[in-house]
């Protein structure tokens, strides 16, 4: 009680002090630097500009992100370099590895052994893509799919990373990509989060995920991603306690409401009303969650499409399963990450298990989303953070090495949602260290993921302490020769 | 030393030859011809402007200081500084009508000049005949001032622009055009020619010669040849002037300017070498031209609808929690409609559609359940194009009501039988583009059939999983401890109710035919392993999985470490090893004990309460993080005085690196007679050679150790 005394008497103290402020002409300009948007009629500009999304007709009206935390190797997954195996052990070239920086794990290293992949390829489909042996289930569908392979990225240790490829910034105070397609898009279905976020974990060396990478930033809090646990609650605090019936809870809802709505008129604090709106959406989703996690009327088809994991929740499978069910019933953007792509040592173990947890699932999404003809309007988005070395951390043995961080080259895929199918896009040099053709940049890709939602990237903007923040930050470029 | 009046006496002086020579160079006017060095005295005006304004409007200022007339000496300072100002505007005065005869024309030319003029006659007046009325003078001062910022903002928009100084408060919505009536010229060329280029080639501000505000100005070209010639590169300045070295003289736009893009540049030089038209639209290029590809992205594909939108408070009103209504773009007039939530669907609501339902171009209903509602309301939709009704239990009767859609280009009735009836009305449905028929329970005869009767559609019949045997995934074992006390149910469950669990306690894999088959909680008082499998049919069997369970019957009165464990791997001590929790494989750093230099040598003290039998560790193994096997593992008692070894052994290390995992490693005690006990854990001195680190030393991990009667 004693804080909120507190916090009631600097509220007070802060009024006084701005309205003594506004005596004089200085407070106007020191007004608008602390207030940035005192004079510009905040609320209606940013109404307009919510009016005016999408720009254009949306290719994509929802998006599945199948994020593989901890970085997979491009070199043992879609980027076949044979010169890798044919030249084993041999030392990386000066005139290939340039200026690149290395991570404090090899950085002490005195050789850097090139390594090739440990799995062969074959080339598949149309498009004959070059796709390893562990993704059997990718190659079966990968004229549904484009792998790009030259992204690159600033970051080369994890969290910064995979902080940037989701909020456009390296440090972590910016509203996560669904995030701003909720505020860019708002959700199709009200009864449930428009960004919903599922986690799950592998059986290799595993980074971590934090829920600022969910966050909403600076944009309002009902734009946070949900999380979805694989508990008998999917989300968490929803259940009404024991002996609590739905009108009691209508009541205490639509009491508290009015409360907020007192405080909001006091202190005009925009968290108040996002408050009272998330527990509208709360009481929505009480009925809407249950309906959406219940997989028993699932066809078998289903549970031998994605995989018989599919039904043990928590599984990668399980939340490929339950991404399509929350998209189809108008999820703006599921988020999901996979832990366990770190493969500084023991690779060629590990990624076959990181590879045999999620292959036939991304898969199984992909053919799924397409037999309910929601491919088209779904964009699919599989990949890492960066890419992983062409040389070996540690020593190379027979059957074992290891591979550090590489943000130089890296590959991820998409699919539908207005992406050109069966497409292999970008290349590497023969070592797979460089790009030698059209990189895309995660701005780049921010923007084109954007552009098929419908919206410009340069002109979705949020005006924060004194400037105009966009996912993009201040490049990238749509990557037109992806879009169909 | 000059004294004050002296200064001013010149000043004053000087004004009149500055009087003079801009009343020649006005009234003479073009005819001047003025010298080179002139010039500069001419672009100095930007420079110069800068003394009269802050000069003359501090002058000003010092007219309104109350009862300046009883303090000479303030009133000095306002009025010597006003009198420099005069002179300042005299000279800059004279650079601007020097710098007017460069390459300025136009409206706002003639409003600056003459502005300037006024600004500095009205000056000098006001100066000499400061002495008379001050009401008059205030009022004049006011007028002046108001002159001198006027002339400095149409200054400002020669330089900078017309809406230079407002433009950040003015609303920048841009439109959206359609990618259909795109302009080539219009909508791509000239929006990169007005933020790059235009500032300097407008009215009022032609340099070169060269105009780029209108058609006619780009048509004519400038002075030094023109503009574009369509499709050549040589002989189109625009071309030739960007591409120049950026520091290259006549290097466009200038250096220290707004550079062009790459993009810009590509789509500049594309314009040119497509002909430079100035009415082409962009859809009139085939799709596979470059400057199409760059622009086209710019402009949406949007398709164009000719029908009247919908009243906006309707469409909000249509708006619930169980139904969206969206346009598909915020200009377009066609509406997307999707229904969610099965259980707050009612069927009455479609009725509500009636006001849309020229509108409407796609409607989702997937998985409402439609069992037995009327769909003939759909006829009425005139424009729908994409109709999804996934799970939604349609009928025969349904079915021919959708099939007689006959605008309908996107079909999906996955999840619904498909009858022979409705395969017969389906065939005729020769618009579609698109159709998801995947759980319809259509035998690949039909299958045929359909596809042979809608040959031009895309059909997409999914995945049924027929003839594709994959492995169960394993059982789940679930038990509240992995050590206990009394007695511990174990349960295990399979997610498909229709497998068999088979599981065996004497660590060996379960086979599907003799292993015990679970049917109820498994209830053990020992220390062991159920080893699991799932069968069923249709399925492949599943890999084993296993769980290991721990009884500890007694615990020491007293135990001890004789050397620390590693400090990065300490956990909570010695204590660690008898908290009854067992650690997670997957998460060394935490709750397990770590040695590597020293062994664990452990004492343990009964004091005659309870005597051990069997000793278990509860080991950690993970190859590829060093962590292996103990080289040793020893139990000595103590016999009067002298340590006696009651029992060892050297477990096997594996033969390459698997995965992170626990291991329960168990010593019988032939002789139970010893209240203190020692155990030894000696860490493998040196690494396989197959390892990646081979001669390093390796790790062991205690997390558990648990006495036996």
């Amino acid at each position: 009680m004693e804080k909120e005394i507190l916090e009631e008497g600097l509220n007070h103290n802060r009024r006084k002090f701005l309205s003594r402020l506004s005596l004089g002409v200085g407070s106007l300009a020191l007004g608008s630097l602390l207030v940035p948007d005192l004079f510009s009629g905040k609320a209606e500009a940013e109404e307009a500009m919510m009016k005016a999304l999408p720009h254009f007709a949306p290719k994509a009206k929802r998006v599945i992100y199948l994020f593989q935390n901890g970085a997979p190797s491009q070199l043992e997954s879609f980027d076949y370099k044979p010169l890798l195996n044919k030249r084993m052990g041999e030392e990386l070239p000066e005139s290939i590895r340039g200026t690149q920086r290395l991570t404090g794990m090899t950085a002490g290293q005195s050789s850097f052994p090139l390594v090739g992949s440990h799995y062969k390829f074959d080339q598949y489909g149309e498009s004959r893509a070059w796709i390893s042996e562990v993704f059997p289930h990718t190659a079966g569908i990968v004229d549904d799919i484009c792998i790009v392979k030259s992204m690159h990225t600033d970051a080369i240790n994890h969290d910064p990373a995979l902080t940037f490829f989701q909020t456009g910034a390296q440090v972590g105070n910016r509203p996560s990509m669904g995030s701003w397609l909720s505020y860019g898009l708002g959700s199709e279905n009200s009864n449930l989060p428009a960004f919903s976020v599922l986690l799950s974990r592998g059986r290799g060396n595993g980074q971590g995920v934090y829920s600022k990478l969910w966050s909403n930033g600076f944009l309002d809090a009902t734009h946070q991603g949900v999380q979805f646990s694989n508990s008998e609650d999917p989300v968490l605090y929803l259940k009404d306690p024991e002996s609590m019936s739905r009108s009691e809870r209508r009541k205490m809802i639509d009491q508290i409401a009015e409360m907020n709505n007192l405080s909001m008129q006091q202190f005009n604090d925009p968290e108040i009303s996002a408050k009272v709106k998330q527990y509208e959406m709360a009481y929505r989703m009480q009925t809407a969650v249950p309906e959406m996690t219940d997989i028993s009327k699932e066809p078998e088809s289903i549970i031998k499409l994605y995989g018989p994991d599919c039904l043990v929740p928590g599984t990668y499978a399980a939340n490929c399963l339950l991404a399509r069910k929350l998209s189809e019933s108008g999820v703006r953007f599921v988020q999901l990450y996979h832990q366990g792509w770190d493969q500084h040592g023991n690779l060629p173990n590990e990624m076959r298990l990181q590879a045999e947890d999620v292959d036939q699932a991304s898969a199984a999404l992909i053919t799924d989303l397409k037999q309910r003809g929601l491919l088209d309007e779904t964009l699919v988005i599989w990949g890492g953070e960066f890419g992983r070395t062409n040389y070996c951390q540690g020593k190379i043995l027979v059957d074992n090495y290891g591979r550090d961080h590489h943000p130089r080259a890296f590959s991820i895929w998409m699919a539908g949602g207005g992406v050109k199918s069966g497409m292999v896009y970008g290349e590497t040099d023969e070592f797979g260290y460089n790009i030698t053709e059209n990189p895309v940049h995660v701005h780049d890709f921010q923007a084109t993921v954007l552009h098929l939602m419908g919206i410009d990237h340069e002109r979705m903007t949020y005006k924060h302490l004194g400037r105009r923040y966009r996912l993009t930050d201040v490049s990238g470029k749509v990557v037109k020769d992806l879009i169909a | 030393m000059f004294k004050i009046s002296s200064i001013r006496s010149i000043l004053e002086s000087t004004l009149f030859v500055w009087i003079g020579l801009t009343l020649i160079i006005t009234l003479a006017g073009n005819s001047l011809v003025l010298p080179d060095w002139l010039q500069v005295v001419g672009r100095s005006h930007p420079i110069l402007l800068h003394f009269p304004i802050v000069l003359l409007l501090m002058g000003l200022l010092f007219f309104w200081i109350p009862g300046i007339d009883k303090k000479p000496e303030i009133r000095e300072i306002g009025e010597i500084s006003f009198l420099a100002g005069c002179n300042f505007a005299g000279i800059t005065v004279l650079a601007g009508l020097i710098l007017a005869q460069e390459e300025y024309t136009g409206e706002i030319l003639t409003w600056h000049k003459w502005g300037g003029l006024v600004v500095f006659g009205g000056c000098v007046l006001l100066y000499f005949f400061r002495a008379i009325q001050a009401n008059i003078i205030r009022l004049s001062s006011v007028a002046l001032a108001i002159a001198i910022i006027a002339t400095g903002h149409w200054g400002a928009g020669l330089t900078h622009g017309e809406d230079f100084l407002l433009a950040p408060i003015q609303s920048n919505e841009i439109e959206v055009i359609p990618l259909a009536e795109a302009e080539i010229f219009g909508d791509v060329v000239q929006p990169i020619l007005q933020a790059k280029c235009i500032s300097c080639h407008k009215e009022g501000k032609i340099k070169g010669e060269l105009r780029m505000d209108h058609i006619e100005g780009l048509q004519k070209g400038g002075k030094s040849g023109p503009f574009v010639l369509a499709g050549d590169f040589e002989k189109s300045l625009l071309i030739q002037r960007i591409n120049l070295p950026e520091d290259d003289k006549k290097h466009m736009p200038p250096k220290n300017k707004a550079q062009l893009t790459e993009e810009e540049l590509l789509i500049l030089s594309e314009w040119v070498a497509s002909g430079a038209s100035f009415e082409q639209k962009l859809v009139t290029l085939p799709a596979k031209n470059e400057l199409y590809q760059l622009a086209s992205v710019k402009f949406e594909g949007n398709k164009i609808y000719s029908f009247d939108a919908a009243d906006k408070e309707d469409i909000q009103e249509l708006n619930t929690s169980y139904r969206s209504i969206q346009a598909l773009f915020p200009e377009s007039p066609a509406l997307d409609v999707s229904y969610f939530g099965i259980s707050a669907f009612p069927p009455k609501s479609l009725s509500d559609l009636k006001i849309v339902k020229d509108q409407i171009v796609r409607f989702s209903l997937n998985k409402m359940p439609l069992a037995g509602v009327d769909l003939k309301f759909l006829k009425d939709f005139k424009h729908l194009e994409e109709l999804q009704l996934n799970f939604t239990d349609l009928n025969a009767d349904q079915m021919k009501v959708i099939s007689e859609l006959n605008t309908l280009e996107v079909l999906a009735i996955s999840g619904n039988t498909v009858d022979q009836a409705s395969i017969q009305n389906l065939a005729k449905m020769k618009s579609l583009k698109k159709l998801y028929l995947w759980e319809t329970a259509m035998s690949s005869q039909d299958q045929e059939t359909i596809k042979k009767a809608l040959p031009e559609t895309v059909i997409d019949f999914g995945f049924d999983g027929k003839g594709i045997i994959y492995d169960l995934n394993s059982p789940i074992i679930s038990q509240a401890e992995m050590i206990y006390q009394d007695s511990l149910e174990i349960k295990l469950s399979h997610p498909i109710k229709t497998a068999e669990i088979r599981y065996t306690l004497d660590g060996t894999e379960p086979d599907s035919t003799s292993s015990t088959i679970y049917t109820k909680p498994i209830f053990v008082t020992n220390t062991g392993k159920v080893i699991a499998k799932a069968f069923a049919k249709d399925w492949n069997g599943s890999k084993p999985t296993e769980s290991v369970f721990m009884h500890s019957g007694i615990k020491p009165s007293e135990f001890s470490l004789v050397y620390e464990p590693n400090s990065k791997y300490k956990a909570s001590g010695p204590a660690t090893l008898f908290d009854l929790e067992k650690a997670d494989a997957s998460n060394h750093g935490q709750k397990w004990l770590g040695f590597q230099d020293e062994p664990m040598v452990l004492e343990v003290d009964f004091k005659g309460l309870s005597k051990a039998k069997e000793i278990s560790l509860s080991l950690l193994y993970n190859e590829a993080a060093h962590i292996f096997p103990p080289e040793k593992v020893s139990v000595q008692g103590l016999e009067n005085g002298t340590w006696k070894t009651l029992a060892s052994n050297s477990p096997a290390v594996s033969t390459k690196a698997l995965s992170a995992r626990s291991e329960l490693l168990t010593l019988e005690l032939e002789n139970t007679n010893y209240d203190k006990l020692k155990i030894t854990l000696t860490p493998l001195a040196h690494l396989p050679k197959w390892h990646q680190n081979p001669g390093d030393k390796a790790w062991v991990f205690v997390d558990e150790v648990i006495f036996n009667q």
